[in-house]
């Protein structure tokens, strides 16, 4: 039974890019309103196909015969949910790119790879098999790096090279994991994934996929080691661009972690631990990073790998907790939400401050934000949310995380070293609070350094208003209502990613949850006024304070390791080795001419260069005579000759006894 | 309906070499003859794709056992039918790029001479009919590779000669032992004619690796590769063609032969012969890509790929399983249609613009926009990008490795990633550079460049047209070579 209408957000956008391509040739303005009404058509898409879920209808679409291996697509709530948060994402984003594109060079390009990967995000979210999570995966990675190089801009370029080469590795690698994995386990559709690797007769046969796997999508969620094209390709996109990026690609990556989490590692400690660890590391230096950081964009970059790196902890402590985790679960799914809302308005609203002033460093845009509260709403809401205040959505996810956290210590055997990961949690939650209260003052509450040129309309237009303020109104809704409104969406969430019911009502909140977000909050404040205010701050000679950026540049991992190794090292080995053998086959051929199939030249003839009263000719002819007599039968003659006067003379000595 | 094969293997030799008899002072009616002759043949072979005829047909005999036999079974009919797609193209893009080569005589007589003796190397029916025509396919193209008859190209053709008959003489030293210990029949059967005895194991196994890199010398197996490199020198029609699809390919398919029709791989199946043979190929894969990597003229690169590429199918058929054969048999076609398109690609570059280096591609995106669309989709195919043939071959290839079991193909699927990461980097640099030039750079000298004319454009739309089919809708094309590989076709 094929449900053929699983195609239409996927297709749709697809279909509609080469059309609005071409019409934007012709017309800047008809290409702009057929791109909104694409991104609208494609959020009622999806959210029709959210209202067929929630009916409790299953859909699932099977077309075996494309692509050699087929395509297979399941609706269940999880997909829906987050198919409609994609689709919202691509629509407000739309909306905003028109007035923030207006300047921009391309734009026509923009629209059609924008387009090809909304559809190609929206397929990765749909897949139900893991080959097709890998077709539409490789088609995202391809298309964004348009996104990321729009500008064109030697620093865009060089962040795209970064954003291609993890693409591509990291989708090799996990290409090598997916072969492997089909190989051990026969299938790689994710309802059988789990029966098929429980009935495994050695489990540990599967870690070495898992990790492969792992590998390609962990490189799209930004998980350390892989993180490196995170801060560098999100500041040098545009605005609408990096929110996408930032909020919905990251997160196709962690929705491949989850379907391995959930599917072949279902309650697996081993595994559990070594996502949580990855996690801890992409947290704390997402967090670091972000204090330090003194642009806009690289800052709220910084965070976005810092907020995967609390959706992968829970999705670690998901597997460890066994078949008690859905406090985990709920913090995972509900974590993943909140971040792609909240990376949506914070995105936006840095591309409006982009838009106006085009400078993204802090001393440049500082106290810009005075005198415009409808920014700064939007802003605070974002901060708020991000920072885990209680009534914000932020807040709801993290205590749900920090829970599971709390409930695993208990049964862990080794409860010091998830007590050092609770405390991590905790201190990456007050970073969290640290960087974005620097980002809050800098541009809304300090003064100008030398006051700003006012524009003379007002610095943003009504759609983009409305593109940034529908969201930014959600997250505290989201926040103040989580019994209705965030636990419905976790319920519904939650049959993707396990199969337990869920055990016990959550108290949002309680005093215990409540202190969790009060002692984020109170490390924040110190770290932010010890830290940022002093340690991160230089007086110039006027005494105004600004900003510095105190992180090393050469402490950078793709600059001290990757790109040494994969430009440098490698290429010289390689074309060592390579030079070497590519000649192996013209050197011995040479070799051989050179000494044994030697050709002597010939000899020239003797008569043509003689000359009178020369002796020339007679030493050429004696060199005839040479060769005569330097030959084996020559020698032979002799010897010949030299034997019968031997015998002579031995006759003569015999007769005359 | 036998004698069809006949005509079809005799049609373009015969016309080919009746082409300088004709005195063709007009253009128009060389390019109508050649056209006619090409296409004719073509449409033979598709009625004997679809009219398979049965049995074999003997041309005439040498001894009382042995003869020269045609015949089509499933895998003469895959190469036959891909060099028969390929051929018309090809042609009607050489009709325009051989302008300014000049001797469009002489290269149209050997070009049209060369797609007969290519049927017949598909269409033999036995190893000698086989060996003739492989012989006959050196001499037929070796004007084609000196046909500038420079000092390069001379040198680049004594190269090619020379590997090419060294090969062969091993290829006939392997023949005699099967000829010795087998059928003296020499005709194919599906899973061999060898019989296995333990006393002679030795010999079988050292003269079935005489035939492997006596037959890899043209399918570029390392050490024996460098004259492809070389061969470049070539005109573009020809490097497509030959240098990519026709020739190499031979190489290719005679392993497939020698593998499977003659020795038979129950024999060879874990052997150190088979070993020996797998590591080659799995070394040649990682090789070929990283030469290209460092290569700076582009058509030197995309031989290099070749190499590389080449070795993904040799690599699929000494895993000696009907799984690795069917992934060979897809990589086989995928690759011809794709590595034809870049190859074209380079070819228009040059005779637009005669830049031949890659650095000189900066900024040529905007003016070529379709050339460097195919050359785009063509790399992404070749990379191995989802929707697009590469991927499926490489899947197909990569299962069946690890079907198979083993650290060596396990190292090969390695090699395959490897080899993919690679061929991005050396197919994307030129793509990124051409649409999106660092600025202030590459618009120097490029304002007159711009897309060749329909003759030069017409194969590279189908040729897009024919990738993106064979990516999404090739799942019947697959179940068929899988049948070929079977042996059931």
């Amino acid at each position: 039974m094929n449900d053929y209408i699983l195609l239409v957000p996927i297709l749709l956008p697809f279909f509609s890019a080469f059309p609005i391509y071409i019409v934007g040739r012709r017309s800047k303005r008809t290409r702009d309103i057929l791109a909104e009404t694409a991104g609208c058509a494609e959020f009622a898409a999806c959210a029709i196909l959210l209202a067929l879920a929630l009916g409790g209808n299953e859909l699932t679409l099977a077309i075996p015969n494309v692509c050699g291996r087929g395509i297979y697509l399941k609706l269940d709530c999880f997909r829906a949910i987050y198919a409609l948060i994609a689709a919202l994402m691509w629509m407000m984003t739309t909306l905003f790119s028109r007035e923030y594109l207006a300047h921009y060079r391309n734009r026509n390009r923009y629209y059609l790879f924008t387009l090809l990967t909304c559809g190609a995000t929206v397929g990765v979210l749909l897949s139900n098999d893991l080959f097709t999570t890998f077709i539409f995966f490789e088609i995202m990675s391809f298309t964004s790096y348009v996104m990321v190089v729009q500008d064109e801009k030697p620093g865009a370029m060089r962040a795209g090279e970064t954003y291609i080469a993890v693409a591509v590795i990291g989708g090799m690698v996990m290409l090598m994991g997916l072969l492997l994995l089909e190989n051990r386990l026969g299938t790689l559709y994710f309802d059988e994934l789990h029966t098929e690797a429980t009935t495994m007769a050695d489990v540990s046969e599967l870690y070495l996929p898992g990790a492969l796997i792992l590998f390609g999508f962990g490189a799209k969620a930004g998980m350390f080691p892989l993180h490196i094209w995170l801060p560098k390709a999100h500041p040098v996109a545009p605005a609408p661009a990096s929110a996408l990026l930032s909020g919905i690609l990251t997160k196709t990556g962690v929705f491949g972690i989850i379907v391995l989490t959930s599917g072949v590692f279902l309650h697996d400690a081993l595994w559990g631990n070594i996502i949580l660890a990855l996690g801890v590391v992409t947290m704390v230096l997402g967090a670091v990073l972000a204090v330090f950081s003194v642009d806009l964009k690289r800052t709220l970059a910084c965070s976005s790998m810092s907020q995967i790196g609390f959706i992968l902890i829970g999705i670690g402590v998901q597997a460890l907790l066994g078949h008690h985790n859905t406090l985990a679960l709920w913090g995972t799914g509900l974590h993943m939400v909140n971040h792609s809302m909240l990376k949506l308005v914070l995105f936006m609203c840095a591309g409006v401050v982009y838009m106006n002033l085009h400078k993204l460093d802090l001393n440049d845009i500082r106290g810009w934000g005075r005198n415009k509260p409808f920014l700064n709403f939007c802003f605070l809401m974002g901060t708020l949310g991000i920072t885990g205040v209680p009534l914000w959505n932020g807040y709801v996810s993290k205590t749900l995380l920090h829970e599971s956290i709390v409930e695993y210590i208990a049964l862990a055997p080794s409860p010091g070293i998830y007590r050092a990961v609770e405390w991590l949690f905790l201190i990456s939650g007050g970073l969290t609070a640290a960087y974005m209260a620097k980002l809050y003052i800098a541009i809304f509450v300090e003064k100008p350094v030398k006051p700003f040129e006012e524009p003379k309309k007002w610095y943003i237009g009504t759609k983009s208003a409305l593109a940034i303020g529908i969201p930014a109104l959600c997250l505290p809704v989201m926040g103040m209502f989580p019994s209705p409104l965030m636990e419905g969406i976790a319920r519904h969430m939650q049959g993707f990613m396990d199969w337990e019911s869920p055990d016990a009502a959550v108290k949002w909140f309680s005093l215990t949850n409540l202190r969790g977000a009060a002692v984020s909050l109170t490390i924040g404040a110190a770290v932010y006024f010890l830290v940022v205010r002093t340690l991160l701050m230089r007086r110039d000679e006027k005494g105004v304070k600004y900003y510095v950026n105190r992180w090393p540049t050469r402490l950078d991992l793709e600059e001290i390791l990757y790109r040494p190794l994969i430009q440098r090292l490698l290429p010289f080995l390689g074309a060592l080795v390579c030079r070497v053998l590519d000649n192996l086959t013209d050197w011995t051929v040479a070799l051989l001419n050179n000494t044994v199939l030697r050709r002597k030249p010939i000899p020239p003839s003797s008569d043509a260069d003689f000359e009178p009263g020369d002796f020339t000719p007679q030493i050429k002819r004696s060199y005839t005579l040479q060769r005569i007599s330097g030959s084996i039968s020559y020698s032979l003659l002799l010897f010949g000759a030299g034997f019968c006067a031997a015998m002579v003379y031995l006759i003569i000595i015999l007769i005359s006894k | 309906m036998k004698y069809l094969m006949l005509l079809s293997v005799l049609l373009p030799i015969l016309s080919g070499a009746a082409l300088p008899l004709w005195r063709f002072k007009v253009r128009r009616s060389r390019e109508a003859y050649v056209l006619t002759c090409v296409c004719a043949t073509s449409l033979l072979v598709l009625t004997l794709l679809l009219k398979r005829p049965e049995g074999s047909m003997r041309l005439f005999p040498l001894t009382s056992t042995l003869d020269i036999t045609l015949r089509l079974d499933g895998l003469s009919g895959v190469f036959s039918g891909l060099v028969a797609f390929l051929w018309p193209l090809s042609s009607l893009y050489a009709l325009e790029y051989i302008k300014h080569e000049g001797g469009d005589d002489r290269f149209f007589a050997f070009y049209t001479m060369t797609y007969g003796v290519t049927l017949g190397i598909a269409m033999s029916g036995n190893l000698l009919t086989l060996y003739l025509f492989y012989e006959l396919l050196t001499l037929v193209t070796l004007p084609l590779v000196m046909h500038t008859r420079d000092k390069r190209s001379v040198r680049a053709g004594m190269k090619y000669l020379g590997f090419s008959i060294g090969g062969a003489a091993c290829a006939f030293v392997g023949m005699m032992v099967l000829y010795h210990l087998g059928d003296t029949s020499l005709s194919f059967v599906y899973g061999g004619f060898v019989s296995d005895n333990a006393s002679e194991r030795t010999l079988i196994l050292t003269a079935y690796l005489l035939c492997f890199f006596g037959f890899g010398v043209k399918a570029a197996v390392f050490p024996f590769h460098s004259w492809l490199p070389s061969a470049r020198v070539a005109p573009t029609p020809v490097t497509a063609l030959l240098h990519a699809v026709a020739v190499v390919k031979a190489g290719a398919f005679a392993i497939m032969r020698v593998t499977f029709y003659c020795f038979g791989t129950a024999m060879l199946r874990g052997t150190w012969a088979q070993d020996i043979a797998m590591g080659f190929a799995v070394f040649t894969i990682l090789f070929g890509s990283a030469m290209a990597l460092r290569e700076q003229h582009l058509k030197r690169r995309l031989a290099y790929s070749t190499v590389s590429n080449l070795s993904y199918i040799v690599f699929g058929v000494t895993l000696m399983t009907p799984a690795g054969l069917t992934g060979a048999l897809s990589h086989m076609v995928f690759h011809g249609v794709m590595k034809i398109t870049l190859f074209f690609c380079a070819g228009a570059i040059m005779y637009m613009t005669h830049r031949e280096f890659v650095p000189e591609l900066t900024g040529l995106g905007r003016y070529m926009p379709v050339t460097f669309a195919a050359f785009t989709l063509g790399s992404a195919a070749l990379v191995g990008v989802p929707l697009l043939p590469g991927f499926l071959s490489k899947w197909r290839l990569a299962t069946a490795a690890l079907e198979a079991g083993g650290v060596l193909p396990l190292l090969g699927v390695a090699a395959l990633l490897i080899s993919a990461i690679l061929t991005a980097a050396y197919l994307f640099t030129p793509v990124v550079n051409a649409f999106f030039p660092p600025a202030g750079e590459g618009s120097h000298g490029l304002e007159q460049a711009r897309d060749p004319n329909l003759y030069m454009k017409l194969p590279l739309f189908i040729l897009m047209a024919s990738m993106l089919a064979l990516g999404v809708g090739s799942k019947g094309l697959l179940s068929l070579l899988s049948r070929v590989a079977a042996g059931q076709l």
